[in-house]
């Protein structure tokens, strides 16, 4: 009975981060400029890493296993706002030139 | 369990393909970097789910990896168009080509 | 105001115990490389007083949990308030920036604040010079100075420290 109970919370929860990953890449096409975009990704995207990790956190062989899908969250939360920080940053010192229709092509 | 384990790895990966093409049309190098956030929290998310789908514990130990060197490739990325260890200049006292590519040496 | 200087005795010994715990959830609790873990998580811990010195700013349990549970209650509504606006067909976004004065002091504080920033509703910070902190908004239409304060709140609550809460205004 818990089982079962179990892993519809499970479903829930992996469905629920699927459609977050979703939508954070929906608002790569759909925001028009660099800033926004991080804003989709960070804040979307860790949401859903949230509610995966919280699903994934029962199948955890282990207390240390579930501690360590726990620290792997809290590093990729940190990543995520430390690379949000960094290009935003980047961005605002050195802004692009307005798009002439010539991509650069390395 | 394992089934739908599998089908959300799939899901992800399919979201992390289309937010590629996106990425791969840019047009700025700073909307390019946003690739590396992108593995940071969706490949992190992917590799996750893939251990317990695949019963590869291993695959932890990349998303962690993943995590903390997704911050690296954005800090060399932002190194190149800033130099972050001074206070950053106006975004109008180098007009810089926007390519990032130059290297300033003081 | 100069927080008290904590002796390097208890920080080594706080480091080394965090470093050993991560260290044993990393390896699933191997019970082989224990003894090993220990033994680097003490050099490491000594390490990094010389790489890293005390800050002076210490960490209360009490206010890291409230924090905690702030930041989570907060990252959700953030995702869901960036996922509304990107599913409205209407796309109600008025991105801006804007420019606080933090009442914080130098040093974690600022950091935590910062970075914390960027994973909350609307916020993504730009660029912190002293203690002027830059913002980009995805929304200038909302209450966002009332909610860095808030979390400027938090942040200080983690370190013990009160802030002072007669802000500045947004220039």
């Amino acid at each position: 009975m818990t089982d079962s109970l179990m892993f519809v919370m499970q479903a829930v929860l992996l469905v629920l981060g699927c459609l977050f990953f979703a939508v954070g890449t929906l608002g790569l096409f759909r925001f028009s400029d660099t800033l926004t975009r991080i804003h989709a990704l960070t804040k979307v995207d860790n949401l859903g890493l949230g509610f995966i990790v919280l699903a994934l956190l029962p199948l955890a062989p282990s207390l240390a296993g579930g501690l360590k899908t726990l620290l792997i969250w809290a590093a990729a939360l940190a990543a995520s706002a430390t690379s949000a920080h960094l290009i935003a940053r980047a961005v605002h010192v050195r802004p692009e030139p307005p798009e002439t229709g010539e991509a650069d092509h390395d | 369990m394992t089934l739908m384990l599998q089908a959300v790895a799939a899901f992800l990966l399919l979201t992390l393909l289309i937010a590629l093409v996106r990425i791969w049309r840019g047009p700025a190098p700073a909307d390019r970097m946003l690739a590396s956030q992108l593995f940071g929290t969706t490949g992190v998310a992917l590799l996750m789910v893939l251990a317990h789908a695949q019963s590869m514990p291993t695959l932890m130990d990349v998303a962690l990896i993943l995590a903390v060197l997704s911050v690296l490739a954005i800090v060399a990325f932002v190194t190149r168009v800033v130099r972050i260890d001074q206070s950053p200049q106006r975004p109008d006292s180098d007009s810089g080509s926007g390519s990032g590519a130059e290297v300033r040496h003081d | 105001m100069p927080p008290a200087p904590v002796s390097p005795l208890i920080t080594v010994v706080f480091r080394g115990t965090v470093l050993f715990v991560v260290w044993w959830a990393l390896t699933l609790g191997e019970s082989s490389g224990l003894a090993f873990g220990a033994v680097v998580s003490a050099l490491v811990a000594v390490v990094s007083l010389r790489l890293f010195p005390a800050s002076g700013f210490s960490v209360r349990p009490a206010g890291l949990m409230l924090f905690l549970g702030y930041f989570l209650s907060r990252s959700v509504v953030a995702g869901v308030d960036v996922a509304r606006r990107l599913l409205s067909p209407a796309l109600p976004v008025q991105p801006g920036e804007i420019t606080l004065t933090l009442n914080l002091p130098e040093g974690s504080p600022r950091w935590l604040l910062a970075n914390t920033l960027s994973l909350m509703p609307g916020t993504l910070s730009i660029l912190l010079e002293g203690n002027r902190l830059t913002l980009h908004c995805l929304d200038t239409r909302d209450p966002v100075e009332r909610d860095v304060r808030e979390t400027e709140r938090q942040v200080g609550r983690v370190f013990g420290l009160a802030v002072d809460d007669s802000a500045e205004a947004a220039r």
